[in-house]
């Protein structure tokens, strides 16, 4: 028991939101409030092509009618959306050329967070050292995409949602809205008439991305929210592995991040999709300030054989409400999930995934841990459906959840639905508390007491961690640790 | 929401439906555009021969609605009681049981559940069990084809006692069970067990959910079953173990067999776990007989029919095996043997 007091000492004693600052830059807004207007806005100042104004337009008018969902185990007060501004991006002339044309301000933000938003930087490691590729999204923009030309030589299109619209419609055109459609939901509803930046990304045919992808959000400005969108198409035979990564400063008030991601997958092609979400989680005492982290993301398995991974670890915003999905309708198609979910302070998390089998040898598999700490509340909710026509489905799942103090909680709530003679689910959940008897084992081999924690924690969140890019693994790795600073690092 | 009101209002608007969480694989407003007029009462010669006949114990039953409002078993008390609520016709019926347990007595309830007709029937039940009192419910659910049927139980535990259930039913047009039980922990134990066969159009819904209020509590759930043609099973478990519930154990499994490429089987084991001190865990499967071990059967010598009737008994059986009552659990094996012999 002396053990499990001191994990909950060192768990209530901490508050480490290490990129928690502000960057002070001269930023230009969107007038205050939602309206028709604020969507022509938007979408004039991303000098946006009529088509995508008016299926922005459309959106708007859909989400005007629909309520927000209350199903989710989370409970905020209600969001006054006229309270927020809908745009906010570094004044810029025409965007910038270069890096050295970008506020010198935005790169150091960048530097503080570790990113590398210059390909030397990147290039400067070893030899051999993996690369990757970086759109940085500040506030409502992209700021700055890299390896863009060495990307194209290999026919890889990389760049930001804004300059696709406008140098690939017919790309856009035929994907954007087919995987998440535009009244999916309140919050990809919403997203739709106000997106702003994300990545998008091609892959050709055959084509293996010669090296990692990456987006870095970061909300900045105050009284917004981020609304980025962000499509990858994996064409037949293709492989990409596409990492994103977020924070945000500490602020008092609620900030609303609602993005929608939509994956496509095609014949035989392979999108492996990596996470590690660090929005400001909050005043751990009070509960005050965070960002309300509200995302549809959804591949949909269009060919045989294709492939989608989602790895995420999850260890920040106040409120998330996220569900990875699959939709396997190709023929013997894949869908994986990999989740670690870190709630602690008063941070609220319902998280999980949908794997839709519609095809014939759709096979997915859902590996979800869950750790609760503080006053905070952890839910997996899951979704496992086999249609009649997905003959041979198959879906193994496992949550589990560890509970740290006795003022947390942990919650399983998945969905089953088979609806054919030749489908095969398998679920299995358990919920403990860190064992004592390991505890004590590892203690007894002589181990601190932190360092025994720390080893039982990261083999409790093994089998995700080892799902993730090797370069990430470590940082998310960092991240668990701080998360559950005192107790695990 | 509330099928006893919409059942004595006769407004369907207040049944139950898909979009009531709870109820959304039962959906009894999409399925019943009126609640048929009230059931007329039944003659004592309608009702007819029941499936615990012979064996021993205090008859009561519930016919079309009217019966005895209560059962009352007394402090060390050792009593068996065989509880018929049948139904004819097409009328509507709600009726209300309330069982008291005293303190150390012990109560075998064998419960069945008869006819149906095409009509609406709800039976509810809350039950008390006093401290250390024990009850073992065995139900035995044979319905029409064409009947709506609720069953609900409320249980209420003080320390010590033990509740002990096992639900068997062949389905109905739709049908479910559902129990509801406040755990005080203490030493109290909760055992809720269930299985389905299903066949044809058939509809069965076990859902519960169990309450842990006070620390170190026990409950161990297995639902099992089979739905062949065009049937549809649906099993929904929660458990909640409550704030200063420490020490908790409780443990959930559901394994469905599918038979047929039109049947479905939809589940939720659900936990709720707000204290640390526990250990919570829960497994479904849903899948068809394993062709392997088909194979290896039929290949030493066994017909295929008697090779998967008998799989899926030795799978239904594990649920019969945890039955405390030797010679009810006769009469539900034999009762189960043959449903899964029309079956496969």
């Amino acid at each position: 028991m002396v053990a499990v007091k001191d994990t909950v000492d060192q768990v209530a004693g901490l508050e480490k939101y290490e990129h928690g600052f502000v960057t002070e830059i001269e930023q230009e807004f969107a007038p205050r409030g939602l309206s028709r207007e604020t969507v022509a806005f938007i979408s004039q100042k991303k000098d946006e092509p009529a088509w995508m104004l008016e299926w922005r337009l459309e959106a708007f008018e859909r989400w005007s009618a629909m309520g927000s969902p209350d199903w989710a185990r989370v409970s905020f007060p209600p969001i006054d959306y006229q309270d927020a501004t809908y745009y906010a991006a570094p004044k810029a002339k025409d965007g910038p050329a270069s890096l050295d044309e970008v506020d010198p301000e935005i790169l150091k933000t960048y530097e503080k967070l570790g990113i590398p938003l210059r390909e030397q930087e990147v290039l400067a490691g070893v030899t051999g050292a993996p690369r990757y590729a970086v759109d940085a999204v500040f506030d409502s923009v992209s700021v700055v995409t890299t390896f863009k030309k060495e990307l194209a030589e290999a026919g890889v299109i990389f760049c930001s949602m804004s300059e696709a619209v406008r140098e690939h419609p017919d790309l856009v055109r035929k994907y954007l809205g087919t995987v998440v459609p535009v009244s999916d939901n309140f919050f990809a509803c919403l997203n739709s008439a106000v997106f702003s930046d994300g990545s998008f990304v091609y892959v050709p045919p055959g084509v293996r991305c010669p090296m990692e992808l990456s987006t870095y959000f970061r909300i900045n400005a105050a009284g917004s929210g981020q609304f980025e969108r962000t499509l990858i198409i994996a064409d037949r035979g293709s492989y990409v592995s596409y990492l994103e990564g977020c924070t945000a400063p500490m602020r008092d008030e609620n900030q609303l991040h609602a993005a929608v991601v939509e994956l496509v997958a095609l014949e035989d092609a392979e999108i492996k999709y990596s996470t590690v979400q660090n929005w400001y989680p909050g005043d751990p005492e009070t509960g005050k300030g965070g960002i309300y982290n509200f995302v549809t993301k959804r591949a949909d398995c269009r060919g045989d054989r294709s492939r989608v991974s989602w790895t995420q670890v999850e260890t920040g915003s106040a409120i998330t409400w996220k569900y990875p999905s699959c939709v396997l309708r190709g023929r013997d198609s894949v869908g994986e999930f990999y989740s670690i979910a870190i709630t602690n302070g008063r941070q609220q998390a319902d998280t999980g995934t949908k794997m839709i089998h519609l095809g014939e040898g759709t096979r997915s598999r859902v590996i979800s841990k869950g750790i609760s700490a503080g006053r905070s509340s952890n839910t997996y909710r899951g979704l496992v459906s086999a249609h009649p026509k997905a003959k041979g489905a198959r879906n193994f799942t496992q949550c589990d959840s560890l509970l740290i103090g006795k003022t947390c909680a942990a919650h399983t709530v998945p969905y089953i639905e088979a609806r054919n003679g030749a489908c095969t689910f398998e679920h299995e959940a358990t919920t403990t508390r860190l064992s004592e008897d390991q505890l004590f084992y590892a203690r007894q081999r002589g181990l601190p007491e932190e360092e025994a924690v720390q080893l039982l924690v990261n083999g409790f969140v093994r089998d995700v961690l080892q799902e993730l890019p090797m370069e990430f693994a470590v940082e998310a790795q960092k991240l668990v640790a701080i998360s559950l600073e005192g107790s695990v690092g | 929401m509330n099928l006893e009101e919409a059942i004595r209002l006769r407004d369907p608007a207040r049944l139950p439906s898909r979009r009531d969480e709870d109820w959304r694989w039962t959906d009894l407003r999409g399925l019943l555009r009126a609640i048929p007029e009230p059931s007329r009462p039944l003659e004592p010669g309608d009702i007819g021969p029941g499936p615990f006949d012979g064996l021993p114990g205090d008859g009561v039953s519930i016919a079309n609605g009217s019966g005895p409002e209560e059962i009352r078993v007394a402090g060390g008390e050792v009593r068996t009681v065989i509880l018929r609520h049948v139904s004819r016709g097409d009328g509507a019926h709600a009726s209300r049981l309330r069982i008291e347990v005293g303190p150390a007595a012990r109560l075998t309830l064998l419960e069945s559940h008869e006819g149906g007709g095409s009509g609406l029937s709800l039976l509810g039940i809350d039950m008390r069990l006093g401290t250390g009192a024990a009850c073992e419910r065995l139900v035995l659910s044979d319905l029409d084809a064409e009947a709506v049927a609720v069953v609900e139980l409320e249980a209420e535990l003080e320390p010590g006692a033990r509740l002990g259930q096992t639900v068997l039913t062949s389905g109905a047009r739709r049908q479910r069970f559902e129990t509801r039980v406040r755990h005080p922990g203490q030493g109290a134990e909760v055992r809720l067990d269930g299985a389905y066969v299903l066949r044809e159009r058939r509809h069965a819904d076990l859902t519960s959910s169990v309450r842990h209020e006070g620390p170190d509590g026990r409950t161990d759930q297995l639902a099992r079953g089979m739905v062949d043609d065009q049937a549809r099973a649906v099993f929904q478990g929660r458990i909640t173990v409550l704030e200063g519930a420490d020490g908790a154990d409780a443990r959930m499994a559901h394994n469905a067999l599918i038979l047929s490429d039109r049947a479905e089987v939809d589940a939720r084991p659900e936990l709720e776990i707000f204290a640390d001190d526990v250990a919570c865990a829960h497994g479904a499967t849903v899948g068809a007989l394993d062709e392997e071990v088909l194979f290896y059967m039929r290949q030493r010598g066994l017909p295929e029919r008697e090779a998967r009737t008998l799989l899926v008994t030795s799978f239904l059986g594990g649920v019969i095996d945890r039955v405390e009552a030797p010679a009810a659990a006769d009469r539900l094996r034999s009762w189960l043997l043959a449903q899964i012999g029309a079956a496969s």
